[in-house]
């Protein structure tokens, strides 16, 4: 609390309380301390004083988050701020790039993940994650499903294959456009079935975690429409982090929302509440338009 | 004045059209040159292109025609006995003439009539010359004049420099296809005149390989044997050899470059792999021939197999080497090119590094790599000098790669090379196998070409 501004008297702390509850700016512009509740009822990912390296450059600074279980969180913020970098920690798809360095503790169902045992293939199998831009295979459709379970054999035989197939693309809402069309390659599809066929997927390693940067940036409106409903279908069964750029989305598709600031979580908390009474003024900026 | 004084004062009038052209333009408009519909330098352009090209075409053809007239001019007042010659003696008192206008004989040497007529022919070139220079460079000068008068204000001068510049382009482009066009026609030519002494069956499918041929009628043996199987085989033979240490070699090299290896080993490991497509292959011909082969033999020797001292395994083997890099530099580029974005899919899915190279990354490069393995076939087909070095010469019909063998391009060297007929079959049985070779590389560039387009897209 050290960082709220002395603009009432120290003696009434009642009225400083209720300043808060009404959302009046309490809080120092200058502040990078995290607003808002980082734990979560039902913790499913447990991050602690993150920091992430590029190099010399920091990306990432003291950050502590938690995701619960069958909750969607997504990160906003202006670009470059850090958001994509700490969605791409949670499965360690940063390891790919050489000059990156991890500290800091995240747990996934306790587990730290960067411990010296951790294996990134179940991990990764574990926490699935969807891109920017779509990126089939060069593949056929069917093959583009089946890959996952193929490499983790979760499918004895090719009855239960098909059916792990048909499942996921039911789940991804492109079956009825695909059935017929199985064995042509992935890549013809248009720009939002790709992306819905790479969610299928994911979702065929039955992963429990799902991570999407951005997943909607590169397709219409549309598209963009039938992506953010699979979301709140696919809510039920798995946990979904999504970055994303547009703050309706965000609004829509989420119950918790983290905006981020130059490497900094800043504020963290119930969708309804960022979007309608922020509290750090860096967030209001934001959500308001006036920054990012 | 000889054609490159000429040359010189045709650029020197280029550069004075062109500031008479700017000139002009800038005072059509009295200085007020945004009025101009071309910038000023355009119209200079516009005026020095038309100050050369006209003047230029009609030195060139001047001096194609110069020739054949003063043949004609020099013969007709050669002595009635010489102009009676047949057509062959005739050339060489011609080119007797010529020496001595050249210098490249002494005139002390010559009789009295090939003197008269070499004076005769260097004050008709001199005359001709002074002519050509004088009309040459009234056309520069009177186009030059010409173009001045049509510049006005209005005149589109960009639009005709871009269309010139344009046809400039047009002809360099197809420069390479016409010289292409020039060499099959020539091998086709001098491939049919073989053909019309050796069978076309004969030649591809004969398995006998001799092409010596009596060069006098008392001359006994060599009645001479075209067929060309054994080089055929000889060729199959050696590239075999060569791709079986190229491409798992070359292949390995990219997948590790690409993937695995840290971007300063990749740094120094490339260029220096890159190095070995830059040695001369004569260096590589006596490495195969002096230590490669020797220690081949020795090695089976002593392992009790008879090995010739000069085997296709040393030379298939030296020229696999020396085709790594075209196989690993071309698939590295094209495994590289695979995007990072399917790299992260496989990835994200828990794929391992070998899954993902062997499961995404491969497939997605494959035409690619299989265009690169296609250009190092073909370069292994048409290479020469190692094999004329390493290989050996006799036309063995064998598989065995301890043997010597002898392939296409070698016995294409060794047809012509010394002092030869050039009707013979023996020489134009080069021209014939140079045709095969060229229909072989050519279909497997094709080929290659075909693969790589087809499937290029497929992850864009």
């Amino acid at each position: 609390m050290s960082y709220i501004r002395e603009s009432v008297p120290s003696h009434s702390m009642k009225r400083q309380t209720l300043s808060n509850v009404l959302g009046m700016k309490k809080i120092d512009r200058e502040s990078r301390e995290t607003v808002g509740a980082i734990t979560s009822s039902d913790t499913r990912i447990s991050c602690r004083n993150v920091n992430v390296f590029y190099g010399e450059k920091q990306a990432i600074n003291d950050l502590s988050l938690d995701i619960g279980n069958n909750e969607v969180i997504s990160f906003i913020g202006p670009s470059g701020c850090g958001k994509s970098t700490f969605l791409r920690t949670l499965n360690r798809m940063n390891d790919t790039i050489p000059s990156c360095k991890v500290e800091g503790e995240i747990k996934i169902d306790d587990k730290d993940i960067y411990h010296r045992d951790m294996d990134v293939v179940p991990l990764r199998a574990q926490v699935g994650m969807v891109f920017q831009k779509p990126n089939p295979f060069p593949k056929s459709i069917y093959d583009n499903v089946a890959y996952g379970p193929r490499i983790h054999g979760l499918a004895v035989n090719k009855t239960e294959l098909d059916e792990i197939v048909q499942n996921s693309l039911i789940k991804a809402g492109l079956w009825e456009e695909v059935k017929d069309r199985l064995d042509e390659p992935g890549t013809g599809l248009s720009g939002g079935q790709q992306q819905r066929l790479c969610i299928a997927r994911t979702i065929a390693v039955n992963p429990e975690v799902i991570l999407m940067d951005e997943p909607c940036s590169a397709l219409d409106p549309i598209a963009t429409a039938k992506i953010e409903q699979l979301i709140a279908e696919l809510k039920e069964r798995f946990t979904i982090v999504i970055v994303t750029h547009s703050m309706q989305q965000a609004a829509r598709v989420s119950q918790r929302t983290a905006y981020f600031h130059m490497g900094h979580l800043i504020e963290v908390g119930d969708t309804n509440q960022i979007f309608t009474n922020p509290v750090h003024p860096l967030t209001e900026d934001y959500i308001t338009g006036r920054f990012g | 004045m000889s054609p490159s004084i000429l040359l010189i004062l045709l650029l020197i009038l280029a550069y004075v059209g062109f500031y008479a052209g700017k000139k002009r333009a800038v005072g059509c408009v009295e200085g007020k040159v945004k009025f101009l519909h071309s910038l000023p330098g355009f119209y200079g352009f516009y005026v020095s292109l038309w100050s050369v090209i006209p003047a230029l075409l009609i030195t060139l053809i001047w001096l194609i025609v110069e020739p054949v007239w003063m043949t004609q001019a020099v013969t007709a007042q050669l002595p009635e006995e010489m102009i009676n010659l047949p057509p062959e003696r005739l050339n060489l008192v011609l080119n007797d003439i010529r020496n001595v206008v050249n210098g490249s004989t002494l005139a002390t040497q010559s009789d009295s009539v090939i003197l008269d007529a070499a004076s005769h022919y260097e004050s008709l070139q001199s005359l001709s010359h002074w002519l050509m220079a004088i009309v040459t460079i009234g056309l520069s000068m009177a186009c030059m004049w010409i173009s001045c008068q049509r510049i006005h204000q209005h005149y589109r001068a960009r639009n005709a420099v871009e269309k010139a510049v344009t046809g400039g382009m047009v002809i360099c482009s197809t420069i390479a296809i016409f010289t292409t066009l020039g060499i099959v026609s020539s091998v086709a030519y001098e491939s049919f005149l073989f053909f019309q002494s050796v069978p076309v069956f004969d030649f591809l499918f004969g398995l006998d390989w001799s092409p010596q041929t009596a060069m006098r009628s008392d001359q006994v043996g060599s009645s001479g044997a075209f067929g060309a199987i054994p080089l055929f085989t000889g060729t199959l033979l050696v590239s075999l050899i060569a791709m079986l240490v190229a491409v798992p070699i070359g292949l390995m090299s990219a997948i590790y470059l690409s993937e695995f290896a840290g971007p300063t080993f990749r740094a120094t490991a490339k260029p220096t792999l890159e190095i070995l497509a830059g040695i001369p292959t004569v260096v590589y011909g006596f490495f195969a021939a002096l230590t490669v082969a020797p220690f081949i033999r020795e090695t089976g020797e002593a392992m009790g197999l008879s090995v010739s001292s000069e085997s296709a395994l040393a030379a298939g083997l030296v020229m696999g080497v020396m085709i790594i890099p075209f196989v690993s530099s071309l698939s590295d580029d094209v495994i590289n090119a695979v995007p990072q974005s399917l790299r992260d899919g496989a990835y994200a899915l828990g794929a391992t590094q070998a899954e993902t190279i062997k499961q995404i990354i491969f497939p997605a490069a494959l035409p690619g790599i299989v265009g690169s393995i296609l250009l190092a076939v073909s370069r292994a087909i048409g290479e020469t000098m190692i094999l004329v070095m390493a290989a050996g010469l006799s036309a063995n019909l064998t598989f065995n790669p301890f043997e010597a063998v002898t392939t296409v391009t070698v016995q294409i060297v060794t047809l012509l090379v010394g002092d030869q007929e050039f009707d013979s079959p023996k020489t134009l049985a080069a021209f014939a196998l140079g045709l095969v070779l060229f229909v072989v590389t050519l279909m497997l560039n094709v080929f290659a070409l075909y693969i790589v387009r087809k499937y290029r897209e497929q992850y864009e």
